[in-house]
């Protein structure tokens, strides 16, 4: 029976707690929440104003309407964050930030009247965040102005530092439901001056091409030179507005295409700079000899489009970090004992002695030993795994690691040389992975520029007596051989759809990724975390318990980290007197006498009660009555005693989705788990299988895999596949909630779109096809160049005409084929 | 040989491209102005920022930073 019925149809009464009845109004189990709008299922708090999902919500939704700011819920959807999970949160987490070495970080700009810190807010979503966070002011009157950038998440906040502090903004932020993230890496003030120096680049041309091309229309209308110095102003026009082309839109192309002469390298942009100094050098020619007005519109054209498909490749969630290091997963700061009592040091100061004073939930920053008596810590960011491990003084407690109770720490190592970081020290991490776009790009790039000169030579010998035709007949070639399929259409094919990717959940890194997940043959899983949810194990079913005993039951869970009790109490809130029991759960006093024996269970005392939950036998050791069945938890509070059945979860359509991916690749499931459920995942992976892999194993393993150009996705989620996700061609992580806990990786999808992954693939396939088809086109344009170039025909008008035709042609093909086929291919 | 009416013509189509050059010009210099203040770093943020409207008991508009700055300076 599910715990939802065995509550509501129970009165309770328990010594131990005020004892008004429970008078929580018969709601719509399917409310949502007034202020985020999630389904309240379970917990519900009622309140004269509505309905919210948890405290945390109803909290905000007081202090906006205290503050008249209830405009923030005009919008069709309650734009609220849910709360929920500030239960978990650490009450005194901004601490560290009264430090101005670590409060530096968040801070751009400070006179000592006024100063800028950036925020990084993940969870910053809609038009209601922007408008609320923007009227910050009103909450914390040392504040002069914010500014919202929601495609980077982030909040830029001015305020006078007399008045407040970088402290207390955040305490604010957070009090409105918007958590900032304490990582050591911040967005800070990185202007992105790369993307304004394309937009003006990208201007000038614009600007330029079009211009020149009004100069030079009337001599193309006229057939012939214009006459009374018409034509000798044009030109000079022409060449006075095509020179911060060449000299600043285009310089990029000629920057790159000279580095890699130097480095005996070839990249695309050798055969484009090449292309482009003989359209102007031949134009200039032309002009200052009267032979006619030169290429100039076509030069100025030609880079308008190159620098437009730049603007596609430059594509970027800005939100997203895709190169975390394991620094990224630590807090900014640790308490030390020092004399007078604990003292937030920053980690670079960490010395090994120094003894951290860690609360529950914290991370442990370095490898250290436990000073005395027993604590618990799981290494979920590390394995993925929530499982708890009991440690006894002088036992180790590697970095990474998570508290599961207050705790004692001497430090063995420094923080850059714990066993976290030293997978970092692979060479892997350093080196950008090759993209198998770069490598077509190069040997394109060499065989086109080798086919370009070879031609332009043959050309000039069939012209030979004839110096100035062959002069003529050669630039010509050069100058209607352009790669333009590779550089207009491979940018904006695989740019459209990373962005059509990316408001499906998943992001990529870069548009190149596209044509990696195009070729994948190899699929290799992460469980814990990727298959199976991160949060592991739920109360499927519970039964005998009245809602007070299970809420006493619940505040002896909070005590452990134990997956079982960690899902006991994370279980669904169930209301008594209007208040949800985790709440009181919460808030009722520390237990005492608080036994954990692992394999066998947690006793305690809660509010007078003896309390226990454990296996069958240790219940009825505690209770003093006969075990019951062995293939469930038991759980007892004072003299009522019931069960709960917890079961692990495997991501909804994903059995379906890695069936369907079998179809044509190899699957491969590689996990550091011990081999709990084998039977259930062979049926998909068959023999495929590997369990107790350390990080180093899975790294191994994809490399392995990957042997003979065979291209392999990885997906995982903890910090221990970091080596494996930077390891294979594509290594894609899973993310549940914000993207602030995830490893390295080329791409970030959130868990719940992994059923949707044989359809992304299948788009990426699709993506590859479109480029192709645009390279068949750019060719067929080519052709007709080229056979014009060598018959001596290519005049400056049907470079004009023809040059910009083709562009058209392969930037619509290419955008509005991809849109087209994610419409039909991928799910909304 | 040039008549008079030809160079009446040719002095006003140049008087009309230096014009046109005129106004032309000043719109890109409009949009480096607009790229080297920032206006093109965020495009998604400003067209929800007029969704929320305006706050009535909010007459007076938060100052920008760069007033501010310069506000101070001036002290």
């Amino acid at each position: 029976m599910q715990i939802v019925e065995t509550v509501q149809t129970r009165a309770a009464s328990t010594s131990t707690l005020p004892s008004t009845a429970v008078s929580a109004p018969v709601v719509d189990p399917g409310a949502s929440c007034r202020h985020c709008g999630l389904k309240c299922d379970g917990g519900l708090v009622w309140s004269a104003e509505g309905i919210f999902c948890c405290h945390g919500c109803e909290a905000v939704f007081g202090l906006l309407q205290a503050g008249h700011l209830a405009g923030y819920y005009a919008s069709e959807t309650p734009p609220g964050v849910s709360q929920k999970y500030r239960a978990t949160l650490d009450a005194n987490r901004f601490t560290p930030l009264d430090d101005p070495a670590i409060a530096g970080r968040f801070v751009e700009f400070d006179d000592g009247r006024m100063a800028v810190a950036t925020f990084s807010i993940p969870t910053i979503h809609c038009a209601s965040c922007v408008w609320l966070l923007e009227q910050f002011w009103r909450f914390d009157a040392g504040t002069t102005r914010t500014e919202v950038n929601l495609q980077r998440r982030a909040v830029r906040v001015e305020y006078r530092p007399v008045e407040t502090s970088v402290r207390r903004i955040a305490e604010h932020l957070s009090s409105l439901g918007y958590e900032p993230v304490m990582a050591a890496e911040t967005p800070g003030g990185t202007v992105p001056s790369l993307r304004r120096r394309l937009h003006l680049q990208i201007g000038i041309a614009g600007f330029a091409f079009g211009n020149i091309m009004l100069f030079s229309v009337p001599r193309y209308a006229n057939g012939a030179p214009l006459a009374d110095g018409f034509q000798s102003l044009f030109d000079a026009l022409n060449v006075v507005l095509v020179l911060p082309v060449l000299l600043f839109s285009a310089s990029d192309y000629f920057r790159i295409a000279w580095h890699a002469l130097r480095r005996r390298t070839m990249a695309l942009e050798v055969p484009v700079a090449l292309g482009l100094v003989v359209l102007f050098s031949r134009s200039l020619a032309d002009i200052a000899s009267g032979r006619g007005p030169g290429f100039l519109d076509s030069f100025a054209g030609l880079v308008f489009f190159l620098l437009i498909g730049r603007l596609f490749q430059q594509k970027a969630f800005d939100s997203l970090a895709f190169d975390r290091t394991y620094r990224s997963f630590l807090p900014l700061s640790v308490r030390t004992e020092r004399a007078g009592g604990a003292v937030p040091t920053p980690l670079e100061q960490l010395q090994p002695g120094d003894r951290m004073v860690l609360r529950r939930h914290e991370i442990v920053p370095a490898d250290a030993v436990l000073v005395e008596g027993h604590a618990t810590v799981d290494y979920r960011f590390i394995t993925g795994e929530e499982a708890a491990i009991l440690l006894r003084a002088g036992d180790t407690v590697r970095a990474g690691g998570r508290a599961g109770c207050a705790m004692r720490l001497q430090v063995v190592r420094p923080v850059s040389q714990s066993q976290l970081a030293s997978l970092w020290a692979n060479p892997l991490f350093g080196a950008p992975k090759a993209r198998w776009m770069a490598d077509i790009a190069a040997r394109f790039g060499a065989w086109f520029t080798v086919a370009a000169i070879g031609l332009a030579i043959a050309g000039a010998a069939a012209w030979w007596p004839d110096a100035a035709a062959s002069a003529s007949v050669a630039t010509a070639v050069l100058i209607v051989a352009c790669p333009c399929a590779l550089t207009l259409s491979a940018p904006i094919t695989l740019g459209t759809a990373m962005g059509l990717l990316g408001s499906r959940g998943l992001y990529l890194k870069q548009p190149a990724v596209v044509l990696d997940l195009s070729r994948i043959a190899t699929v290799i899983f992460d469980k814990t975390g990727t298959l199976t949810s991160g949060r592991t194990r739920s109360v499927a079913e519970a039964d005998g318990l009245s809602d007070r005993a299970w809420t006493l039951v619940r505040r002896l869970a909070l005590e452990s980290t134990h997956p079982v009790s960690a899902a006991i109490a994370a279980d669904r809130d169930h209301v008594l007197e209007g208040v949800e029991n985790g709440a009181i759960a919460a808030a009722l006093p520390g237990p005492e006498d608080v036994r954990e024996i692992p394999g066998q269970g947690l006793s305690g005392t809660v509010a007078g009660v003896r309390v226990a939950i454990g296996s069958a036998a240790f219940v009825a050791a505690a209770t003093g009555r006969p075990p019951g069945r062995a293939d469930r938890t038991w759980v007892a509070a004072g003299d009522e005693w019931g069960w709960v059945r917890l079961a692990e979860a495997s991501r909804p359509g994903v059995e379906d989705a890695a069936g369907e991916l079998a179809d044509d690749r190899r699957l491969f499931l590689v996990s550091g788990d011990v081999d709990t459920d084998h039977a259930r995942w062979s049926r998909l992976f068959g023999s495929n299988m590997r369990f107790m892999q350390s990080p180093e194993d899975k790294l191994a393993f994809v490399a392995a895999v990957q042997q003979g150009g065979r291209p392999a996705l990885m997906l995982g989620d903890g910090l221990n596949d970091a080596g494996a996700l930077a390891a294979a061609a594509v290594g894609i992580a899973v993310s549940d909630d914000s993207a602030c806990m995830v490893p390295a990786c080329d791409g970030i999808i959130s868990g719940d779109r992994l059923a949707d992954l044989p359809a992304f693939l299948r788009f990426a396939r699709r993506a590859r096809h479109l480029v192709i088809a645009c390279f068949t086109i750019s060719i067929a344009y080519n052709v007709v160049g080229l056979t014009l170039a060598l018959t001596g025909a290519l005049t400056p008008l049907a470079s004009a005409i023809l040059m910009p035709i083709s562009s058209l042609t392969i930037v619509t093909l290419s955008a509005g084929g991809m849109r087209w086929s994610a419409r039909r291919m991928l799910p909304a | 040989m040039v008549g008079p009416a030809d160079a009446a013509g040719m002095s006003v189509i140049v008087l009309l491209i230096a014009a046109g050059g005129l106004v032309a010009g000043g719109f890109l210099c409009a949009f480096v102005w607009a790229v080297q203040t920032g206006q093109f770093d965020d495009t998604c943020t400003p067209p929800l920022r007029m969704l929320g409207g305006d706050d009535p008991r909010d007459a007076t508009p938060s100052p920008s930073p760069e007033r501010h700055l310069h506000d101070h300076a001036d002290r």
